[in-house]
């Protein structure tokens, strides 16, 4: 009895304020989908540094003459550059790579792109050292003993440019949980009036309900399953958005980086795993708003 | 049953209290009319009653409730205990006659098949068997008024207070609506009446209190609206 009528209540409330209605599911569901964009941008770098943190490598360029002559690396400053890195303390292993195998590791690489390597010449890849360091963090140590050295050319340190590419995709995370904040905000006061204005709209009702002796549990539950209910809408929305974005749209803009293996892709699983704090805070913000105007804001 | 001891009620927005020192007891089952003039406090002393309102001073009880000092919480006790009318009946349109009546019920949990059962004898008391499934728009004022009679009686209240139930309505039919609030007075319900109307005091000769400027200035036990009117 008491929950039949109660969502009977919630039922016609949501239908008497529609268009109030679908603007906080809207409202919510945009809010909701940022927040899940942003958390999925958060996975993909913890996925990315587990994927790299093995894998980092400081590669020892050398010049263009050793490049050319020395293919096999069986004279100096080439052996000698191989024995000083050996010995290095915090070296792992050293790996020489020649042009040739460079030029075909590029090759590999870019595939997906065939305009770049027609362009692309062997004599443009230097022979390199693959350096792996036991503690990816202590590049430096390389940087500073090896460059400038005779026969290198430079020494690249991937960390640094993969430090920058976190920092790119950690400023996009900002900015779309920026986002997500504003758009909560904007949720929370469209809640709010909804349910001021539901209030208003029921006033007769409420006031016999009042009078008969209903308690405060039950003149006010309607009012705040209403909002949960929205906000529950509005994250199975967001939910699904996020779904559709993927399928249609992140995964075309991205199929090259991800099959490069440069950045993991997003999975169904992910957005999955991410679902779940979306209801989370979408019931707990509905609730509360809805809680904290019916304390301040109506009279019931 | 109901009693008040030296109430008084000053608005924050008035000078004047609207009740001063009231003093006045009403026995189970008493039928009560409460008169005076708009402004005399009539509706501040029914407000009291059903706790819309707190006292400034005295102390308000009704059955066992003291009203002015119960907590909040237990309100909604003490309005269920209290039936009430009004002189715009107060009926939700979008609902039909059993529907407004079964609301009353609904709200405060009773079961479902507890409903079914009480609202057509209620119906049937005042008289509107048959009119079940009409809603409040189809019928007459007077009609409308015995719906929000069946509605404030139907959870058999202790008390059943009526602000100006006839107001909105012909003296033929106020005639009607009198004979039904006497009915249910017999069935041992305590009735008070909020009025104007001098020809029904007149032809009920019922207890009488009257109001002016937030004072009692008149309790007779079988009274009439006043003198020279």
């Amino acid at each position: 009895m008491r929950t039949s009528f109660v969502f009977s209540e919630v039922v016609t409330g949501l239908r008497r304020n529609v268009t109030m209605t679908i603007a906080m599911i809207l409202t919510t569901a945009i809010s909701l989908g940022l927040l899940g964009g942003g958390l999925l941008v958060v996975r993909m770098v913890d996925k990315m540094q587990a994927n790299y943190a093995g894998k980092l490598e400081v590669a020892v360029m050398l010049t263009n003459d050793v490049s050319t002559n020395d293919k096999d690396c069986a004279s100096d400053p080439c052996k000698g550059l191989r024995s000083e890195l050996d010995q290095t303390s915090g070296v792992e292993s050293v790996v020489f790579e020649n042009r040739d195998k460079g030029f075909e590791r590029f090759k590999k690489i870019f595939e997906a792109q065939p305009e770049l390597l027609k362009l692309a010449r062997p004599e443009a890849i230097p022979a390199t050292f693959r350096v792996k360091l036991e503690d990816p963090e202590r590049t430096d140590i390389i940087k500073t003993a090896f460059s400038g050295k005779p026969g290198v050319k430079s020494v690249d340190d991937q960390g640094k440019f993969l430090e920058r590419f976190f920092e790119g995709l950690n400023g996009l995370r900002d900015i779309v949980l920026i986002l997500a904040l504003v758009q909560a905000f904007a949720a929370l006061l469209l809640i709010s009036n909804t349910i001021q204005v539901s209030a208003f709209t029921r006033r007769t009702e409420v006031g016999i309900m009042r009078l008969v002796g209903a308690t405060r549990w039950y003149t006010q539950l309607p009012f705040l399953i209403e909002a949960v209910v929205a906000g529950i809408i509005g994250s199975i929305a967001a939910v699904a958005g996020l779904v559709l974005a993927k399928a249609f749209f992140i995964d075309r803009i991205t199929r090259n980086l991800t099959e490069s293996g440069i950045i993991p892709p997003i999975g169904y699983l992910d957005i999955l795993l991410v679902s779940p704090w979306l209801f989370l805070v979408a019931i707990m913000i509905s609730a509360t708003t809805g809680y904290v105007t019916l304390r301040l804001y109506v009279r019931l | 049953m109901i009693r008040l001891e030296h109430v008084s009620k000053v608005y924050k927005t008035s000078t004047r209290p609207a009740l001063d020192d009231v003093s006045v007891e009403m026995d189970k089952g008493e039928f009560v009319f409460l008169i005076g003039p708009s402004g005399s406090g009539k509706s501040t002393f029914l407000r009291l009653l059903l706790r819309e309102e707190v006292p400034t001073r005295g102390r308000v009880y009704v059955s066992n409730f003291d009203v002015a000092k119960m907590s909040r919480r237990r309100v909604p006790r003490l309005r269920q205990s209290i039936g009430c009318v009004f002189q715009d009946f107060r009926l939700l349109p979008s609902k039909t006659v059993a529907e407004n009546v079964a609301f009353a019920l609904e709200v405060i949990g009773k079961p479902k098949n507890t409903i079914v059962k009480v609202v057509p004898e209620v119906l049937q008391l005042v008289g509107l068997d048959g009119k079940a499934d009409r809603f409040p728009t189809e019928l007459s004022g007077g009609e409308q008024q015995r719906v929000a009679i069946a509605r404030a009686f139907v959870n058999r209240p202790l008390v059943l207070i009526a602000d100006e139930p006839t107001g909105n309505l012909d003296p033929d039919t106020s005639q009607d609506i009198m004979l039904l609030l006497e009915r249910i007075n017999r069935t041992g319900t305590t009735v008070i009446m909020a009025t104007h109307d001098h020809s029904i005091v007149d032809s009920m000769r019922r207890r009488v209190v009257e109001l002016s400027f937030g004072k009692v200035v008149r309790d007779d036990a079988r009274g009439v609206y006043g003198v020279g009117r």
